[in-house]
């Protein structure tokens, strides 16, 4: 990096380093920040993790080589498939839902029909501002398994029994997706808002005078327009979603159980409770293609929205 | 179409709107506004049935209590710090790197851009272990700085950059500038950024919260008291065998509270970047 | 062109000085000079009330050239920053508390720990319990990894109201001499329930664990075999017939319904509770003082819990010995007791007279040094190996699944034994 500047400032006059080459060298100044931390701080445990994934370590003694032993383990675990399972589940009910509703409600906040947007904007955005720490304890203790809970109260309203949320198949899922759902509904939102908010309104303007009508204008202006932070958003959230683990890990990290566990709660009682490294790296390399060939998949699809 | 009738529609879609916008505030606020409820009742109101729901007179007792556990006041600084400096850094070196990826030809351009891409798809809880070891060698233990040199690693922020700047920032007005002689960071400084204003205050705040709510790297690498940030703190009022939640509930809700007021000045501070991109 | 320089260089700049200004406090203690009479400074950590602050303070002021630096933390975050830096080869401090079902953990990389068989702990041994000095013990004993702090010996709290209503005696004598077995248990449970309408116990947990910690072999032998089919099998199926039977609740330990059942008196006793179980009693339920009471358990008495000492690395291990050798020292320990409720590891404590005398209100009086002294003296020592807490988190599932959803318990634990036997086999 140290050379960059240097020919930087000798460059400006007339010289025939040519305006691309001069391009190409900002380009990759501008960029090198994030591949020199990455070196350092990124690199290396990805590696580690790498190699990790064919050996056979408890984090204290000596590593042994065993091929594809851990992968093997790993597959052929039910519980590796049974986290597979509710990381997806929890993504469908947790984190595609705000995708959805995070539109709706950006669209609303951005209707120049209504007032008081500014209270209506803050109050949505204020779950993300609470951390996931006080997040999971305050819906833990709303869903509490005891009749008291105030979602077991609510239940009762409609004449259902009360769950034992903590402990209980789909219990355990729709609370932690409920989680998931609350804080980050309003981060999607808020990406929405600013991706609307970049739309120049005289191409709504110029849509009214050619008498459009709303659905008209949603789907040729605002989608395509929106196509960009779409995509973004799927990308992140289903990364987000299979890398879920903070909110799982309070609600549920002193059992483990196997209702709500998801892929990195797995990875990470393998390695850190059962101090089994190996399998711990060969199930993080599993998840991380499977996120590669969702995400690729994910990236596709959004690609047609509004094309 | 007749005016009442378009104006019935505006009627309706209003009142819709309204509608909806009411309860989704509703939802959003209810549980922060039971934080509360919570964080000024004491233990045994919280565990009763039925549950608390009004504020109880409890407010300076439990907030006491929390004092008197932890460094309150002194992790507060720390997250603050660390959040700052970092929000700080992330906007600068991400924008500078998705104007790049958004603007320029260069060679390796995709393959550097899908490698960001790549490295967010990892999942970081393995590597633990290994960045723990890097910073050990760095002798960074206890030291704000093993959060926020690593913290200045955002892919994320790269690909928002980069996808808010290609579709807002116009080509057209990038070569006219080239034309005038502008330089590269004349180009990002003068004409990108101002642009771009929205998507960093998206961004400021959406890097703020993370780097203000991580736990699990601050817990491994800053064991000292006077070097925890304050969700590390937080954890201190978490005894897993006498569960205080009054306590609990406190700790946590005043330390959101500075939060939602950093909010609500970068709140103004959008809607004024918004009117003013409008006004142009 | 250039003023971009200057900002990118200004930037760098600030970043560096606000990350270099937060670092200073922390490095400040750290470095110490190695010259004759120097200051010596020992970072120690512990997790959980110890208490020790005051202690710190006593040491130091005998000792004016030793600097103790006390870190308190959550108990499973302390043991994991533990083992990060053991793993990692830096970062542990000079001195860390290791609570006893950690310690085979640590043992496998006792070569990254002081083995304080060089610095005298040979000659304090006799200080100790010979069962706890066992478990901090290389299995040939040359290794010995920490000094004991506190233990567990468990005991029976019972609610006097309760009980009384029940029509059983009240006093911890009469009540330890008509509950004198399980089978006793489990009829003073069916009275109870007929009588109060109220189970015996909340929580399936502390009855499974009350008869498990009597066990003298429980999850797995010196061989690390998992043995759970003969030794705790039988209080597995104690524990889900009474739970079937409704004569224990489903309460899961540490759950905040477990917490403030305390105050309500909703069940009848709490088997298997160990001496630190009181401070956790009177944290949650402040207001139920004299109701509540204890007494010896059936069949005698098991250990939950306590910890050890060890030195993992140290530039100064003699120094950071004297003082761990100082603190659980016999006189030590019983300002333990008195302040924070740690049960004292050295039996010369409990041969003190006016210790045997304590007693306490909030247990309605009942002489609570004697029966815990009692009971320390009848407990075993037992292995427990590396994989006790995974073993017994995938039983603890078992029990829940029986209490709370109503599950088979036979198709339970066999379940709970292929789930462990899957994990045993990755190790």
């Amino acid at each position: 990096m140290g050379q960059n500047p240097s020919q930087a400032t000798q460059a400006p006059k007339k010289s025939p380093l040519s305006e691309k080459k001069k391009e190409a060298l900002s380009a990759y100044l501008y960029v090198s920040p994030f591949f020199i931390l990455f070196a350092i701080f990124g690199l290396f445990p990805i590696l580690f993790s790498f190699y990790l994934g064919f050996q056979k370590w408890n984090g204290l003694g000596e590593m042994e080589f065993v091929g594809l032993q851990n992968f093997k383990w790993v597959l052929t675990d039910p519980l590796f498939w049974k986290s597979l399972y509710n990381t997806l589940i929890m993504w469908v009910l947790g984190t595609l839902p705000q995708l959805l509703v995070g539109i709706v409600l950006a669209y609303a906040l951005n209707s120049t029909l209504i007032k008081a947007k500014s209270f209506f904007r803050v109050s949505i955005f204020m779950p993300y501002v609470t951390s996931t720490v006080a997040v999971a304890i305050v819906f833990g203790i709303m869903f509490n398994d005891q009749d008291y809970g105030l979602f077991n109260i609510l239940l009762g309203l409609f004449g259902i029994d009360p769950m034992s949320w903590s402990t209980s198949e789909w219990g355990l899922k729709v609370a932690i997706s409920t989680m998931v759902f609350w804080r980050w509904i309003g981060y999607n939102t808020i990406i929405y808002l600013a991706g609307l908010q970049a739309i120049p309104n005289e191409l709504y303007e110029a849509a009214q005078i050619d008498g459009a009508t709303i659905r008209q204008k949603i789907q040729y202006i605002t989608i395509p327009m929106l196509r960009p932070i779409i995509i973004l958003t799927v990308f992140t959230s289903t990364i987000g979603a299979l890398q879920l683990f903070t909110e799982p890990l309070i609600y549920i990290g002193r059992t483990f159980r196997e209702e709500g566990i998801t892929v990195v709660l797995y990875l990470y009682r393998e390695a850190f409770v059962n101090l089994a490294f190996g399998p711990a790296s060969a199930s993080a390399i599993v998840l991380f293609f499977i996120i590669l060939i969702l995400s690729g998949i994910n990236v596709l699809v959004a690609n047609r929205i509004g094309r | 179409m007749s005016q009442t009738s378009q104006k019935n529609n505006v009627l309706i879609g209003k009142t819709f709107i309204y509608v909806l916008l009411g309860a989704a505030s509703f939802l959003s606020i209810f549980p922060l506004y039971w934080m509360f409820v919570m964080a000024t009742n004491h233990n045994s109101a919280i565990n009763s049935i039925p549950p608390a729901m009004l504020p109880g007179n409890q407010l300076v007792t439990n907030f006491t209590n929390v004092l008197n556990t932890i460094d309150f006041f002194g992790a507060m600084w720390n997250s603050l710090v660390v959040s700052t400096v970092i929000t700080i850094g992330v906007l600068f070196f991400c924008s500078l790197a998705g104007f790049a990826f958004a603007k320029f030809q260069f060679k390796g351009k995709n393959f550097l851009f899908v490698f960001i891409l790549v490295t967010m798809m990892i999942p970081p809880q393995l590597g633990l272990i290994p960045q723990y070891f890097i910073i050990t060698k760095l002798d960074w233990l206890n030291d704000l700085k093993a959060i926020i040199i690593p913290g200045l690693i955002d892919a994320f922020g790269i690909f928002w950059m980069r996808q808010y700047i290609s579709s807002n920032v116009p080509d057209e007005l990038v070569e006219a500038a080239r034309i005038d002689g502008c330089s590269n960071f004349r180009i990002y400084w003068n004409i990108a950024v101002p642009v771009i204003i929205p998507a960093f205050a998206t961004l400021a705040i959406i890097k703020f919260m993370y780097v203000w709510n991580d736990f699990l790297w601050p817990l491994v690498v800053l064991r000292e008291e006077s070097s925890q940030t304050i969700q590390v703190a937080l954890r201190g009022l978490i005894d897993a065998y006498v569960r205080d939640n009054g306590m609990i509930l406190s700790g946590t809700f005043w330390a959101t509270v500075p939060l939602i007021v950093v909010f609500l000045l970068l709140n103004k501070m959008f809607i004024a970047s918004l009117t003013e991109g409008a006004v142009k | 062109m250039k003023r971009w320089l200057v900002g990118f260089a200004a930037l760098l700049l600030t970043l560096a000085l606000v990350a270099c200004g937060g670092g200073d406090g922390a490095e400040g203690n750290k470095d110490s000079g190695t010259g004759e009479g120097e200051q010596i400074n020992l970072d120690f950590w512990v997790f959980g009330s110890t208490g020790y602050d005051k202690l710190i303070e006593e040491y130091q002021e005998a000792n004016p050239n030793v600097t103790i630096t006390l870190n308190e933390g959550e108990m499973e975050d302390m043991h994991n920053n533990l083992f990060t830096s053991i793993s990692a080869g830096s970062g542990a401090p000079d001195i860390a508390m290791v609570e006893v079902s950690q310690i085979a953990k640590f043992m496998q990389a006792k070569d990254r720990f002081q083995n304080l068989n060089d610095y005298g702990a040979e000659e304090v041994a006799d200080n100790f319990l010979d069962w706890k000095w066992q478990q901090a013990q290389s299995v040939d004993g040359s290794f010995q990894l920490g000094l004991p702090t506190d233990i567990g010996p468990t005991t029976m709290f019972y609610r006097t109201d309760v009980i009384e209503a029940a029509g059983l005696p009240t006093d911890p004598e009469g009540l330890a001499a008509e509950i004198d077995s399980w089978d006793a248990y489990y009829e003073a449970a069916k009275k109870i329930k007929d009588t109060t309408g109220k189970p015996i116990a909340d929580s399936p947990e502390l009855v499974f664990n009350a008869i498990r910690d009597q066990q003298p072999q429980q999850y797995f032998n010196e061989d690390n075999e998992l043995i759970i089919e003969d030794t705790v099998k039988g209080a597995y199926d104690f524990t889900t017939k009474m739970v079937k039977e409704g004569l224990v609740g489903q309460n899961p330990l540490w759950t905040p319904e477990w917490g403030s059942a305390m105050g309500d008196g909703s069940y009848a006793t709490m088997p298997g509770a160990p001496a630190w179980m009181i401070g956790v009693v009177k944290g949650n339920a402040p207001d139920a003082g004299g109701n509540w009471s204890l007494t010896t358990i059936p069949e005698g008495a098991g250990n939950w819990g306590g910890s050890f000492l060890t030195i993992p690395e140290s530039d100064y291990p003699q120094e950071a010995f004297d003082f761990i050798s100082w603190l659980t020292a016999p006189e030590q320990q019983l300002k333990s007791f008195n302040d924070m409720g740690l049960f004292p590891s050295a039996p010369a404590v409990f041969e003190a007279e006016e210790f045997l005398n304590t007693t306490d209100e909030y247990f309605s009086g009942a002489p609570t040094a004697k029966i815990f002294a009692e009971a320390a003296q009848t407990v075993t020592p037992v292995y427990m190996g590396i994989n006790y807490a995974m073993v017994n988190n995938e039983l603890v599932t078992a029990l829940t699944n029986v209490a709370v959803e109503g599950a088979d318990p036979q198709a339970e634990w066999d379940a709970a034994v292929e789930r462990i036997e899957q994990q045993l086999e990755r190790q």
